[in-house]
């Protein structure tokens, strides 16, 4: 089956449109905006899993307050952690 | 009419009591919109690809925007060593993205906005990704707590912090999608209430407001099952190329 010129022509130029419409679309804007909502979270969720980590070994070893303490600022820096492999990931992405 | 914002989270029983060994395992509202979501997946899936046609129709050009939108993310950030996993992420995003678009009806219930639905998904993906992970490599699989390039005398006290960060996948997987649905429809509720309390002479700008919300709203409830469809990515990215 041969296909007819004109039809390829067009083709041609309905394809070369989605791809320019692809480019300036406002998906990128989503993904921008992914991003931040990524951020915000990752920082905090490691904080939170920390400090309860150090909940959970002071009441195991009795140490009441020292470990909860040690393990919230270790908490925080993971959860920097994330956010720095999340923007690394990001500018991969790029 | 002081209608109580949180109400439309409010779980509560449809049908009889079923209880089995102590738990409760009635027939809920948020049972039913599980139900509701999934059948319109099969029903939207099932009509995209009952006639295959070269040329494609509506739905089955959405349905192949779906597919194909899914195995690009897989194929971009886990690379074709997760092709394998693309139905169970595919039912996943459909899942997660079709619960939060039916929240968007009015008079209807988003189960993404309860903490325990998005966490029992965020630790069932956590779980597999670890058991993958041990599987394809063995212990060697712990190498990713302890990074290259560290100085000795540190190590100890970067392996517990990659150990923390490890162990914060989940609960930033779960709160992050359960957060955004229910500040969403909370804020959507509030400014619905400030309407109706300031009648026809001052709720003209919470109601434009709550136009505007509405669409912020559509534009989250799919940013949000795509973050959660290509978090999951990339943490089976991290189980399958073990490279550090």
């Amino acid at each position: 089956m041969t296909i007819p010129e004109d039809f390829k022509t067009r083709l041609k130029i309905a394809k070369s449109k989605i791809k320019k419409q692809l480019d300036n679309d406002d998906g990128k804007r989503g993904s921008f905006m992914g991003n931040a909502f990524k951020l915000g979270t990752e920082l905090v969720a490691a904080v939170a899993v920390g400090t309860i980590i150090g909940f959970i070994l002071d009441s195991w070893f009795d140490t009441k307050p020292w470990l909860i303490i040690i393990f919230f600022f270790l908490g925080a820096a993971a959860g920097m952690l994330n956010v720095i492999k999340a923007a690394n990931r990001m500018q991969k992405e790029d | 009419m002081a209608s109580n914002p949180m109400q439309q989270f409010t779980v509560y029983r449809i049908g009889p009591e079923i209880k089995i060994a102590g738990i409760d395992l009635s027939f809920t509202n948020a049972s039913l919109f599980m139900v509701l979501s999934t059948s319109i997946i099969l029903l939207f899936l099932f009509l995209g690809s009952k006639e295959k046609k070269i040329v494609p129709g509506k739905i089955q050009l959405m349905a192949e925007m779906f597919y194909n939108f899914v195995a690009k993310m897989i194929s971009e950030t886990a690379g074709s060593k997760a092709k394998p996993f693309f139905p169970f992420i595919f039912s996943l995003f459909m899942f997660v993205l079709f619960c939060n678009m039916v929240g968007m009806l009015p008079y209807s219930f988003t189960v993404t906005s309860h903490i325990i639905v998005t966490l029992i998904m965020a630790l069932f993906i956590f779980i597999a990704v670890t058991i993958i992970g041990f599987v394809k490599h063995g212990f060697k699989y712990l190498s990713i707590f302890v990074p290259s390039g560290v100085p000795a005398v540190l190590l100890p006290l970067i392996t517990i912090i990659e150990i923390i960060s490890y162990l914060s996948r989940p609960v930033s997987l779960s709160v992050r999608l359960f957060a955004n649905m229910m500040a969403g429809h909370t804020m959507l509720k509030v400014f619905g209430g400030f309407v109706v309390s300031l009648g026809i002479l001052g709720g003209w700008l919470p109601l434009s407001f709550s136009v505007a919300l509405t669409g912020l709203e559509i534009l989250v409830a799919f940013l949000q099952a795509y973050v959660f469809a290509i978090l999951t990515c990339i943490y089976l990215n991290d189980a399958l190329n073990l490279h550090h």
